[in-house]
């Protein structure tokens, strides 16, 4: 009802519009160049290589596809989603392929469409580095902080613990712990 | 509370603030396109039921609303009874088109002779039309100006009020004076 009601309100206004409407010079349409459309040849112009065939050809579908997110699954790659929308993205990736187009091409070639978001790796460009770089840095960042903490606490442990007492009557049974383990040549005496 | 464990918590908790208070008041069903403001990919393809196939470009000059649909999904059935209304009501100044996603012509063909068709629906096999739109499940409506350019999709049902607006942006003409 209230659909039939806006629908009404719009033809009232729109009609006479209509019949003003100037006889303008139609608005510019864009170029072949400007569209972004279906054909490969008007978005990425020319292939990059030859095309492929056989099982070279198999083998960089299920490689392209490994790289494309699905877009309408939950994480999945197009190479693994059985969706109707992958099979259709698999079939143009193999037809790009069979084409020439290389790799770097085709996954540009979806982006146009999708947007960064359907690379499965994000390229190294832009803010992106910072998802790359984030977990190195985070990680070296925690492992100094840990080492320094290690050494501190030495430190502080050594600084506290008291100095072994210099009584002769333990020599022998150091030179003996230190033979044991580092293999030092000492000549032991006998314990007294 | 040591200074150096309220700075590292600092540093982790107000980015993500940051993220979500930028995002806190977008739209959801307003989906960010890389193909608004960029030209519409061009298409040929043919209607439901037979006829010339329908060209992108055959329809310079006048603002264009494509929706992408199918019958089994149900918000597309919530939106169709809408869209054939408005598209009645602006027939001639603005160019309504649907297509079928990832659908039978046969099923379709008939969902159209039951609830009706005020517009050409258009099959698009192996969706390479709605992969060069960037469709990612039905409906999604793009409105596109009189020079071809994308101005908005709508990636959920459409209701009266989002049409209003929509169609606004593609010819606001037509709308300003409707209001």
């Amino acid at each position: 009802m209230r659909a039939a009601a806006t629908c009404a309100l719009v033809l009232a206004v729109a009609a006479p519009l209509h019949a003003q409407a100037p006889a303008a010079s139609a608005p510019a349409w864009p170029s072949a160049a400007e569209l972004s459309g279906s054909d490969p040849r008007v978005v990425l112009g020319a292939p990059a290589g030859q095309g492929l065939h056989g099982s070279a050809l198999e083998a960089g579908t299920k490689d392209v596809a490994a790289l494309l997110r699905c877009p309408v699954c939950q994480g999945l790659s197009v190479a693994d989603s059985p969706s109707t929308t992958a099979q259709n993205m698999r079939h143009q990736v193999r037809s790009l392929l069979e084409q020439g187009y290389d790799k770097q091409q085709i996954l540009a070639y979806f982006e146009k469409s999708y947007g960064e978001f359907v690379r499965l790796q994000p390229p190294l460009r832009g803010i992106n580095w910072l998802l790359w770089l984030a977990p190195v840095v985070v990680l070296l960042g925690g492992g100094a902080v840990l080492f320094g903490r290690a050494r501190t606490r030495a430190a502080a442990e050594a600084a506290a613990a008291p100095a072994a007492p210099a009584d002769p009557a333990l020599d022998d049974y150091r030179a003996r712990a230190r033979a044991l383990a580092f293999g030092e040549t000492a000549e032991p005496t006998e314990p007294r | 509370m040591n200074r150096k464990v309220l700075l590292a918590g600092a540093l982790v908790v107000l980015p993500l603030l940051g993220v979500l208070l930028a995002n806190i008041r977008r739209d959801p069903t307003s989906v960010r396109s890389p193909l608004v403001g960029r030209a519409a990919p061009e298409f040929t393809l043919a209607p439901v039921g037979g006829g010339a196939p329908v060209t992108l470009a055959s329809l310079r000059g006048k603002p264009i609303v494509i929706n992408f649909w199918a019958t089994y999904c149900v918000p597309c059935l919530q939106e169709h009874a809408l869209l054939q209304a408005v598209a009645r009501a602006t027939a001639g100044r603005v160019t309504f088109l649907g297509v079928v996603y990832d659908d039978e012509e046969s099923k379709v063909r008939a969902f159209m002779a039951e609830e009706g068709a005020s517009y050409p629906v258009l099959i698009d096999h192996g969706g390479r039309t709605a992969i060069a739109f960037g469709v990612a499940g039905v409906p999604e409506t793009f409105f596109i100006d009189a020079q071809g350019r994308i101005l908005y999709k709508h990636s959920a049902a459409l209701d009266e009020e989002t049409m209003r607006a929509s169609l606004h942006k593609i010819a606001p003409a037509l709308m300003s004076e409707a209001r």
